[in-house]
């Protein structure tokens, strides 16, 4: 049970440019959501690429299911659903016809499990996929993936496209998969979206990768930021000696500062004063996101 | 219609531009066949055979892959359908089914979402390949109804069978061919490079049969060109060479598993 799903050694993907990925070393657990995080261009599709045995790598290996993705692929295959990135379907069949296609393929297809998702998602699947809008075509891609329960579902940017409403859906859907105890890998460059879905996430940039964390212990061992009103406007220099505080901000009755460690110190300085009340600003993922970036690239963001 | 595998989906995919391009296969030997009576036993047929026979023997022999003579009507068939038109026929259907069979769907960018599936990518070659030979087949099919409807309407002495013989004989050129294309869209992942490279190899071997004959330097060479091969023995007349005949399937059939093992080694075009 705890044998990773996903295992890469070493993976390296080399383009003639910079683009591809270089030496990636990554574990997915069995059960988990797991976002793989990154700007474009930073190698996420190309890892997926590996993973489904599109492109085959310069160096190193991935396993899927303790399977090599190579000489297993078939085997693997078997048990994944994929929504690419770039999703391209075949504009002269209706989606009924292309599940039904890709269903046989698998060997696994589900009519009702299948009629069941499209539901959910509100698509006709009778109509041919060329008279689809971006949307819709991106609820054909998310159905064919999600169809027949496999037991590792790799996404590539899934929400691409889709309005709010159906995002919530996907949401629910996932939840569905994750309450069967499967598997997913999704990437995405939108932070709100890992937040909202992942137990843990990879950053990737450039094709390296930059950090594995849990999505909670990521946000809660992030700086905070606390924002104290008081009664009455404050001395600028009131929480000159606390030391665990930085960036501090004094704007008449309300002070705002990032506290790094105990808060301890802070409050002591700030029970001398007439303090009303406290909030706690919760980061973004963006913020911590640029934290691992640097300031220099905000760009990603 | 419910799809259930890659052949399926191929067969599907084409059935309609195949259908009409089968019409048009039909009609046109129809036309040469039911022409063949008004042409004439008299003295038109004369005059053209003592005017080709004029021509410079290299002119000749780009119109007639085989012996001239308008006789009868197996000769004139040779010369109108079987020397040109006929294989080109069958030389586009096949050839264009095999450029666009996995460069279709890469150029598409439709193969990422197919071989995410548990397929492998020589099974994929493979089904396309039969997929292409089904419809060349049914092309030349539609060619010999063609000819046997008109033969019988306008009571020309043909023997069918042999026609049908002729036919199968253009269809494996035909998908010789397709394979050369299909090899090409593996290797490239273009659709109109394989197209174009399969039909200049094509024209090559065409005019390597026709004209080896009458150059000294390269007549030797003539045994080389599929061309040769398709006709060389004249089918119509003589009936299949199972030694030609074996030469196209060989080709064809190393053709597809050349195709499935360059795109197994293969990154896909992303």
């Amino acid at each position: 049970m705890s044998d990773p799903v996903i295992r890469t050694h070493g993976l390296t993907k080399l383009y003639g440019k910079s683009r591809g990925i270089l030496g990636l070393d990554l574990e997915v657990r069995p059960g988990e959501i797991f976002g793989y995080l990154g700007p474009n261009g930073a190698g996420k599709t190309t890892t997926i690429r590996l993973l489904l045995d599109l492109i085959r790598p310069t160096e190193g290996r991935a396993d899927v299911f303790g399977l090599d993705s190579h000489r297993d692929g078939v085997a693997i295959r078997h048990r994944v659903g994929f929504l690419p990135g770039e999703l391209r379907l075949y504009g002269s069949v209706s989606a009924q016809e292309l599940f039904s296609y890709f269903g046989h393929l698998r060997h696994r297809f589900d009519a009702v499990d299948t009629a069941r998702i499209a539901e959910a998602l509100d698509l006709d699947t009778t109509r041919e996929i060329r008279t689809l809008s971006h949307g819709n075509r991106q609820k054909v891609g998310l159905v064919q993936a999600l169809m027949g329960r496999p037991e590792l579902v790799i996404l590539d940017e899934p929400t691409q496209g889709l309005d709010p409403f159906v995002q919530q859906t996907f949401y629910w859907l996932l939840d569905e998969v994750r309450a069967d105890g499967r598997t997913v890998f999704m990437s995405s460059h939108v932070l709100p979206e890992i937040e909202r879905t992942c137990d843990r996430v990879a950053i990737v940039r450039e094709g390296r990768l930059l950090a594995v964390e849990r999505v909670d212990e990521l946000k809660s061992r992030a700086l905070r930021r606390l924002e104290l009103r008081f009664d009455a406007p404050v001395p600028a220099d009131a929480f000159a000696g606390v030391l665990e505080i930085r960036d501090v901000a004094v704007n008449g009755s309300i002070v705002t500062c990032t506290v790094a460690g105990p808060v301890a110190g802070l409050f002591r300085a700030a029970s001398a004063l007439p303090l009303l009340d406290v909030l706690s600003i919760e980061p973004s993922l963006e913020e911590i996101f640029l934290a691992y970036y640097g300031e220099a690239d905000h760009a990603a963001a | 219609m419910q799809l259930r595998s890659v052949f399926g989906k191929a067969v599907h995919d084409q059935w309609r531009a195949v259908l009409g391009w089968s019409l048009f296969a039909g009609l046109l030997p129809a036309l040469y066949v039911a022409l063949y009576p008004s042409f004439g036993s008299g003295t038109m047929i004369v005059q053209f055979q003592q005017l080709m026979d004029q021509m410079p023997a290299a002119y000749r022999a780009l119109f007639a892959s085989t012996g001239l003579d308008l006789s009868t009507a197996e000769g004139f068939l040779n010369i109108e359908l079987f020397s040109f038109i006929g294989p080109l026929m069958l030389l586009a259907v096949a050839i264009a089914l095999g450029a666009g069979a996995t460069a279709g769907e890469e150029e598409a960018g439709t193969a990422d979402l197919l071989l995410a599936n548990p397929i492998r990518r020589g099974r994929v070659v493979a089904e396309k390949a039969a997929a292409m030979v089904l419809w060349t087949v049914l092309v030349a099919a539609a060619i010999w109804v063609g000819v046997a409807v008109a033969a019988v309407v306008f009571g020309v002495d043909l023997r069918l069978e042999r026609v049908a013989v002729a036919l199968v004989s253009a269809a494996l050129l035909g998908v010789t061919y397709g394979g050369v294309a299909l090899v090409v869209g593996a290797l490239l992942a273009r659709r109109m490079a394989a197209f174009g490279v399969a039909l200049m190899l094509a024209v090559v071997a065409y005019f390597l049969n026709a004209l080896a004959p009458l150059i000294s330097v390269i007549s030797g060479w003539r045994v080389l060109s599929p061309f040769y091969w398709y006709i060389g023995n004249d089918p119509l007349r003589h009936g299949l060479e199972p030694v030609h005949a074996l030469a196209l399937a060989v080709v064809a059939s190393a053709c597809v598993v050349a195709a499935a093992l360059i795109w197994e080694r293969r990154d896909i075009r992303g």
